[in-house]
């Protein structure tokens, strides 16, 4: 049965990759060469740290790994692959064996951690002050699942969070907080006064990833073994008690649209339709429709939610620093912190909007193709679309900037428009060739759903610097010529050639899309296998 | 004369090695109600993507309306109604802002856009509330695509399976507002797997088979000798294949 599964996902893959398939072993090289060096970096320092600095570093270790592998997932709204309960329930398969599937899954979204893991316990069996043993490996092997039933709790657990109303932009922002708690703690003052009780705290020998290091090191006299173990066994109650309420678990009602109030309802209906007021039909229409969209899929939801509360979390603390708000007033961060977080909102909305910008329509995208209308119309309605909410993101930045006195004065959100303007000119270049050679459908209902095609998240690695560039030369060249005039000049030939660059990749957009259409609409409706990611 | 509303000619569509389409010709007649058959994979669908400029042919001409595919796309596309086999529908939207968006779209103005939607969601008995799309039935879907299909007066309907998961009061509406579109001098090109529902409505028939036309006429020329146009299929697409009890290693069915 096991088996059946498998093969028929890798069916699916198989026929969902394509021609894609270099690239996407290309950005695999790439990402796993990063954390293959991580490894060898954990290996070598393992490998020769003093027993004394073991006891410490291990269990810090354990619980980073620990960390990463429960939250990064949801941090970065990609929660990896999983079973796809619906088309698996019509089978007379026991659910037993449904949870083991499952954990493996699991084992593909920790990689990284594995391949770190691996990489700290060969360099422990290396170092002569420890005990290379069976006991070492089965430590790690034990932590390993402890991690893995661990994961599949949290994840069946989000996954049904998410899908309710008002819970999960909640639940983004308390993720978010814990994710950067720690950084927040070590770059604020607060490291000083509560540094060693929260170390303490986390080095506990109850603890799981202590457990685990304790057991590894062979210090039996901590209880290590019987912690790891009641550890793992709650993990395993969690996670399997957490998939069987997902295999019970009802999303279209929960997700079922809610009674709105007439005069909500109709204040909304007036913001949707204030593009049209402006752009003539098509592209006004069009627009209109997008931001509706949009407005009502729970991936973009979460993902403008998590531009100004995790972009502000992520930031905030680097210009507060240890000293408080004011201290660091004349660092390049504080004095463009506006900027910089808006510029992070920008990226962050572009996994589902202008990257991929026929994501949400999926198989509907046909409709495109079928109207009497000229597909240009189409991308430019759905860039225009993609900019209003990074703009009203720069709004809610800018008010919460000037509540922390950030902001000097207008000119900040005046740069701050203009830099993220030109950026965006570049980006959605850009983003209209991926969109049309590398289309991917996405639900809009499954929030913990990465945006981008796993095999064009190499080319926005290289795509992400050169749309910054130009903006950046204009700051450089205030900074070497120490004239705001020059700033403005050279930002204003930014624009300008963004502005080029904008309109010839549109019109081969367009070109391209009629060209491909065939090709787009196969890759856009293409229907997963038993395992959807 | 005016052209005929659909005229096809030596259509060949090909993916790799096998042929979907393969040397299609085709004439529908201005004001027909025309049926077109075929078993499961025969083309049909292929064939009605073509002629929306869904995708592209490899050989042969095609005229909608009397113009030209490819190179007046966009002139056919503002004359045609289509209800897909796929859906066209925007999950996100409520019934009403689809209706008025697909309006917009074939260049009405919004107040009259949203005039006609508001007619055809109260004739197709759709929710007029915050209900979106994601949330409708089977039927309901099509019930939104054929009301979507009509909201900008077509010359041509392309109709993919339109009745398939509708129940019978909504099936009714809909072949009554079809023998309407008829009758006004629309052309309506269906599919359909029911044949008592050809039967019934259609005037014209063809029959596609492993992608060519096996047959096509009037009604009553293909039920001529007594045959119901169930026999004349089956016979026509499915003749020679042997009972299902005459299959080797089937025992156990």
């Amino acid at each position: 049965m096991i088996a059946a599964i498998l093969r028929a996902q890798f069916i699916a893959m198989r026929r969902t990759f394509g021609t894609g398939i270099a690239l996407s072993l290309l950005g695999g090289v790439f990402w796993y060469g990063l954390w293959s060096f991580a490894a060898l970096a954990a290996f070598s320092y393992m490998a020769s740290a003093p027993a004394a600095r073991l006891d410490t570093s291990l269990p810090l270790l354990l619980a980073g790994v620990c960390l990463y592998w429960q939250l990064m997932p949801v941090v970065s709204a990609s929660m990896g692959s999983s079973l796809d309960l619906r088309k698996l329930l019509a089978y007379p398969l026991p659910h037993a064996r449904l949870f083991f599937v499952e954990i493996l899954l699991r084992l593909a979204s920790g990689l990284e951690m594995i391949l770190v893991l691996a990489g700290a316990a060969a360099g422990l069996a290396m170092n002569p002050g420890t005990h290379g043993s069976a006991g070492m490996a089965c430590a790690f092997a034990v932590f390993v699942l402890f991690n893995l039933l661990l994961a599949s709790g949290v994840r069946s657990l989000l996954e049904r969070l998410l899908t309710r109303r008002k819970v999960r932009e909640l639940l983004v922002l308390i993720t978010a907080a814990l994710w950067v708690l720690p950084r927040f703690i070590l770059l604020t003052g607060i490291r000083s006064r509560m540094s060693d009780r929260v170390l303490g705290a986390a080095l506990a020998a109850c603890l799981p990833w202590s457990a685990a290091a304790h057991a590894a090191l062979g210090q039996v006299g901590t209880f290590a073994w019987p912690w790891l173990a009641l550890w793992t066994l709650a993990a395993a109650w969690f996670g399997r008690m957490q998939f069987e309420r997902s295999l019970r678990y009802d999303a279209a009602a929960a997700q079922a649209s809610p009674a709105e109030s007439p005069g909500r309802a109709a204040f909304a209906d007036l913001c949707y339709r204030m593009p049209s007021r402006i752009l003539p039909d098509p592209v006004g229409a069009i627009v209109e429709k997008e931001l509706r969209t949009l407005a009502r899929s729970p991936v973009f939801r979460n993902l403008f939610f998590m531009g100004f509360t995790f972009g502000l979390l992520v930031w905030l603390p680097m210009v507060i620093g240890r000293t408080g708000v004011g201290a660091h007033r004349d660092s390049f961060l504080a004095t463009h912190f506006l900027t910089i977080v808006s510029l992070y909102a920008l990226t962050l909305l572009g996994q589902v909007t202008y990257w991929n910008c026929l994501a949400f329509d999926r198989s509907a995208a046909a409709f495109w193709f079928v109207m009497p209308q000229p597909i240009s119309a189409v991308v430019v309605a759905k860039n225009i679309a993609s900019q209003a909410p990074v703009y009203l993101e720069i709004a809610v930045l800018a008010g919460i900037s000037s509540a922390l006195r950030l902001l000097t004065g207008w000119g900040e959100v005046v740069e701050a428009l203009a830099v993220v303007g030109t950026c965006s000119l570049y980006m959605l270049a850009m983003g209209n060739i991926t969109s049309i050679e590398y289309p991917r459908g996405l639900n809009p209902d499954r929030a913990s759903q990465g945006g981008s095609a796993g095999r064009f998240q190499l080319l926005v690695l290289v795509f992400y610097p050169l749309a910054i560039l130009p903006a950046a030369l204009a700051f450089l060249a205030r900074y070497a010529f120490s004239s705001e005039t020059v700033f403005a000049v050279v930002l204003a030939l930014a624009a300008a050639m963004g502005a080029i660059i904008y309109k010839l990749t549109l019109g081969s957009a367009a070109a391209s899309a009629i060209d491909r259409r065939e090709a787009i609409l196969q890759a856009l409706g293409t229907g997963e296998g038993p395992v959807v990611s | 004369m005016s052209p005929p509303a659909i005229l096809v000619s030596g259509l060949e569509k090909r993916y790799g090695a096998k042929a979907a389409v393969d040397g299609l010709d085709l004439a529908v007649p201005r004001g027909s109600f025309f049926g077109f058959l075929g078993p499961n994979g025969a083309g049909k669908s292929t064939t009605i993507r073509i002629l929306t400029g869904l995708i592209p042919f490899d050989r042969g001409s095609v005229e909608v309306l009397g113009f030209r595919l490819p190179g007046q796309e966009l002139a056919i596309k503002g004359r045609i109604g289509l209800v897909p086999d796929e859906s066209l529908l925007f999950d996100r939207l409520t019934g009403a802002e689809y209706l008025e968006f697909v309006g917009r779209m074939y260049g009405m103005g919004r107040s009259i856009a949203i005039e006609r939607a508001r007619g055809l969601l109260d004739l197709f008995e759709l929710p007029a509330g915050r209900k979106m799309i994601a949330e409708y039935s089977k039927g309901m879907r099509k019930r939104v695509a054929m009301a979507a299909s009509l909201i900008h007066h077509p010359e041509l309907f392309l109709m993919d399976e339109p009745f398939e998961g509708v129940d019978a009061v909504g099936a009714r509406l809909m072949k009554d507002i079809l023998l309407h579109q008829v009758a006004r001098g629309a052309t309506v090109f269906l599919t359909s797997h029911v044949l008592e529902v050809v039967e019934r409505l259609c005037d014209r028939v063809a029959i596609i088979n492993q992608g060519k036309i096996a047959v096509a006429g009037t009604v009553d020329e293909l039920r001529a000798g007594g045959e119901s146009l169930e026999d004349t299929f089956v016979r026509v697409v499915g003749g020679s294949r042997e009972p299902w009890e005459a299959h080797q290693g089937l025992e156990w069915l």
